[in-house]
């Protein structure tokens, strides 16, 4: 083989692959600077707990920009649906309901909320034919500032006395506690740092199973193929009798579902809603991560599991800086270096 | 056989001595991973001439072209321009030395005017050069469109012209780089019959004024009518080479005269018989689809056509005469007026997927931009309109093997060659692409097929296998509707021929005069503003 034609094997390996050696590579390195710290059930649950509300938004983000769309409200969305579903909660239990109904129909108004928030987004991109960036970039605006009117721009602090926070931060403990003959306790299974049983988070499981569905839709189903089809080349979907609008309403929809997901997810981890900080510029981690993963901006072409990789890589560069005592503000500039470095790795013969 | 440059000499024209080499490849070698798309191939190009190379899809001469204009580097070889060697590294330097390609994909500003597209990066300047002097531009663009015989009005925003007037600015782009080789790949794939033959006209002034014209086309009637030498590439190596002197027919190297059958059987090979099937006949007598009075709102109107099944109707006319828009509206992809009965019953479709759900199939003329999506796979492509019927568990489930099932059936039906079906449907030659577009909707099994340019940009062996397939589909009871620019293959191939002529019906040839010599003539004549025998209508 010649050396273009070697070039061209190496270009096309890095360009399917390079996402998991550049996870290998940070993997390595973090095990290398921490030590086994790092690789540790508990550090590894911390990293994935997380990064699990960003990774649902990134799920859906790689959906809409297979679609050959963009979705730059969703941080807007998750504040919005969050504090529209937290404020309905603390309604119902001042109301005197009980906290189970209470949180059940807070985390449902927060869904919807999101649900109708991308509706908003879809109608406008497709009914509209607004551009996906202009129409979202009004959402990012838009949202956050009614999150912010409905707190007066402060914190909305959750009324459920434990049920809400245990949505957030419990889970499915990964060990077992039992009582032994003398009256001592007995752990056994996962422990961590402390010796206690760690627990699989249900965020952690809502991402995983998020992550697992959404990459069947995208490769397996009729819609993922539609998305695809649309997103390669939209005239040519209309062509060949492809509901293109419909397709693309139901990304966006979806995207402001997942939007409300991650909403319940990080509200309910905090116990409040703080309005001006909750998913702020969440849009540009979701959107990075997507674009480390592979998927192809231009639209046509996606891997949710690329994503997944592409949140555990921007998890894993924070959690390192922030270990080796780089300055907070500094991270900004890395992460930015690695998306650079992703697109132009990845960008090779689709071009 | 490769022949060595000087034998071509030998059978080279004779116009005003011996004509200037102005650009010449040698022993051009391109391989890609796997392939080798060009074997030593020596050619050369002179002022004055027009040089046509063809050859089948594949054969290597897009890759020849590419290498000519600086788009491709050789992997072996050179390329001369006037004697000496050039590496161009990107088309800029091809362009910069005075090589120009034409492409088939036309690369204009659409917001800019028709001179500022002219003289792009090259604008006049006025005021110290901060300003764009817009009166010498414009001259400019006069003059350089004068030079092409062309009219056009300079200050046109190049969105609103048509494909033909676009080439044409296309073309004065090329000489205000002062260009001296012109390379026109696939000029006359997007134009009607009348704006091709003027682009013919267009070629021979080119070459009068003593540039070099190399010309790439798969209708070898034009290649016979203007081409002054011919090249032959096969499989990447460079096959046979036929000349003409003044006003005389082309020549093979032993001085026998040449004509298209032998130009078609020297790329593909071997004798060609006739490309076109047998016709059957109607298999019912009600019709399958009956337009009345039907049109596209603001581009057709009044079209009355009714196929039977088992019928091939030829939907002839110029560009711009409302044939693919009446068409699309057919399926719902533009605004109807006037009636639809598809089996008797009265129709109108929201769009291609309610028209198929009725049995009624639309395959696009553009075959990249809208009859198949190119990054996808074969597999994609084939089951992408009908994907219903691939899907279990309410459409969450693709079921891969009936998906595969199906795409294998139509490679066998089709002889398509194609090895990987799983790979983006780009890796196939054009030819094979057009057999999937047709695939792709005999999967969804319509009981009336509209196929518009079916063989556009295709080889001849390709276009005879995609005749045969027309054929035999309607043998089996559909009804198809072929639109198409090129005459013989309607003529060929249909029952009855309508033309079409500024959105409306102009005439109809029936079965009986399409045997006629003179049938081609009254095709023209109707499309053009005339009656049959040639009298304005």
């Amino acid at each position: 083989m010649s050396a273009a034609g070697r070039m061209a094997s190496v270009q096309r390996f890095l360009e399917r692959w390079g996402v998991l050696l550049a996870f290998a590579l940070l993997f390595g390195a973090s095990a290398w600077r921490q030590g086994g710290d790092f690789v540790s059930p508990d550090n590894l649950r911390t990293m994935l707990n997380s990064n699990a509300a960003i990774g649902v938004l990134a799920v859906g983000m790689t959906l809409v920009i297979v679609s050959a769309g963009i979705d730059l409200s969703v941080g807007s969305m998750v504040v919005l649906a969050a504090a529209l579903g937290t404020t309905a909660m603390n309604g119902m239990i001042g109301a005197g309901w009980s906290e189970g109904a209470s949180v059940a129909l807070g985390a449902c108004v927060t869904l919807g909320a999101g649900l109708a928030a991308g509706s908003v987004n879809g109608s406008l991109v497709v009914f509209g034919r607004i551009a996906p960036f202009i129409a979202t970039l009004g959402g990012l605006a838009a949202y956050r500032s009614m999150a912010l009117a409905i707190a007066d721009a402060g914190e909305i602090r959750s009324q459920s006395s434990t049920l809400f926070s245990k949505l957030g931060r419990g889970g499915i403990p990964l060990g077992w506690e039992r009582a032994g003959a003398d009256g001592e306790m007995a752990y056994g299974g996962l422990l961590n740092a402390a010796g206690k049983p760690l627990t699989l988070t249900y965020s952690i499981i809502i991402f995983l199973a998020v992550a697992v569905v959404a990459q069947w839709v995208l490769s397996m189903s009729r819609f993922g193929r539609h998305l695809v089809a649309v997103g390669a080349n939209e005239t040519a979907a209309r062509y060949a009798g492809i509901a293109v609008g419909w397709v693309r309403f139901r990304a966006y929809a979806l995207m402001g579902l997942l939007a409300g997901l991650a909403g319940l997810m990080q509200s309910s981890r905090m116990n409040s809603v703080s309005t001006s900080g909750l998913g702020l510029s969440n849009e540009l981690d979701a959107i990075a991560a997507v674009v480390i993963g592979g998927t192809s901006l231009r639209g046509g072409f996606g891997r949710v599991w690329g994503t997944v990789v592409g949140v555990l890589i921007l998890g894993m560069i924070t959690n390192i800086l922030t270990i080796s005592n780089v300055s907070p503000y500094w991270q900004g500039a890395v992460k930015g270096a690695v998306i650079v470095l992703a697109v132009l790795v990845q960008r090779g013969s689709r071009d | 056989m490769e022949l060595p440059p000087s034998s071509i000499s030998d059978a080279a024209p004779v116009r005003a001595g011996i004509p200037r080499i102005l650009l010449a490849a040698e022993r051009v070698t391109v391989e890609y991973p796997g392939v080798r798309a060009l074997d030593a191939v020596s050619l050369d190009f002179r002022a004055g001439e027009i040089h046509a190379v063809v050859g089948e899809n594949g054969a290597g001469k897009s890759t020849l072209m590419k290498v000519l204009s600086g788009a491709v580097r050789p992997t072996s070889g050179l390329v001369r321009v006037e004697g000496a060697a050039r590496a161009f590294a990107r088309p800029l330097d091809a362009i910069r030395a005075g090589v120009a390609m034409v492409h088939q994909e036309l690369n204009l500003v659409p917001a800019l005017d028709v001179a500022e597209n002219i003289s792009l990066g090259r604008e006049p300047a006025r005021g110290l050069g901060l300003l764009v002097d817009r009166r010498r531009q414009a001259a400019r663009a006069k003059e350089l469109l004068g030079l092409l015989g062309s009219g056009l009005d300079v200050s046109r925003a190049a969105r609103d012209l048509s494909v033909a007037e676009a080439q044409f600015v296309e073309i004065a782009k090329c000489l205000a780089s002062e260009a001296k080789v012109l390379i026109f790949d696939e000029p006359t794939a997007v134009l009607g019959e009348r704006e091709a033959d003027r682009l013919l006209g267009l070629l021979r002034r080119l070459r009068d004024e003593g540039r070099a014209v190399v010309f790439i086309s798969h209708h070898l009637d034009e290649v016979a009518a203007v081409a002054d030498r011919v090249s032959v590439l096969r499989d990447g190596r460079l096959v046979q080479s036929f000349a003409r002197g003044l006003d005389e027919p082309l020549r093979d190297a032993t001085g026998a005269a040449v004509d298209e059958a032998r130009i078609a059987s020297a790329m593909v090979g071997r004798e060609l018989g006739s490309i076109y099937p047998e016709k059957g006949a109607a298999v019912a007598d009600a019709p399958a689809i009956e337009l009345i009075g039907f049109g596209a709102r603001g581009r057709s109107r009044g079209v009355s056509i009714a196929v039977r099944p088992g019928e091939i109707v030829g939907i002839a006319g110029l560009v711009g005469s409302g044939r693919t828009e009446t068409a699309e509206a057919i399926v719902g992809l533009r605004e109807a007026e006037g009636v639809l009965r598809i089996g008797g019953r009265e129709a109108r479709f929201a769009g291609p997927s309610a028209a198929m759900a009725a049995g009624v199939a639309y395959a696009s003329e553009d075959r990249k931009g809208r009859g198949l999506h190119v990054t996808l796979s074969s597999v994609a492509n084939t089951t992408l309109p009908s994907l219903g019927r691939h899907v279990s568990l309410l459409g969450l489930r693709i079921d891969a093997r009936s998906e595969a099932a199906a795409t294998a059936r139509w490679v066998r039906e089709f002889a398509i060659r194609c090895a990987r079906p799983e790979l983006p449907i780009s890796s196939l030659s054009g030819g094979n692409q057009q057999k999937f577009v047709l695939a792709r909707w005999l999967e969804a099994a319509p009981r009336v097929l509209i196929v518009d340019e079916p063989t556009r940009g295709v080889d001849v062996g390709a276009k005879g296998e995609i005749y045969r397939i027309i054929a035999a589909l309607a043998r089996g009871g559909l009804a198809c509707v072929v639109i198409s620019s090129e005459l013989p293959e309607l003529i060929g191939l249909a029952h009855r021929v309508v033309v079409m002529r500024g959105g409306t019906v102009a005439g109809e040839l029936p079965r009986e005069k399409l045997g006629c010599a003179d049938c081609e003539e009254r095709i023209v004549r109707l499309a053009s503003g005339l009656d049959e025998e040639g009298r304005a209508a």
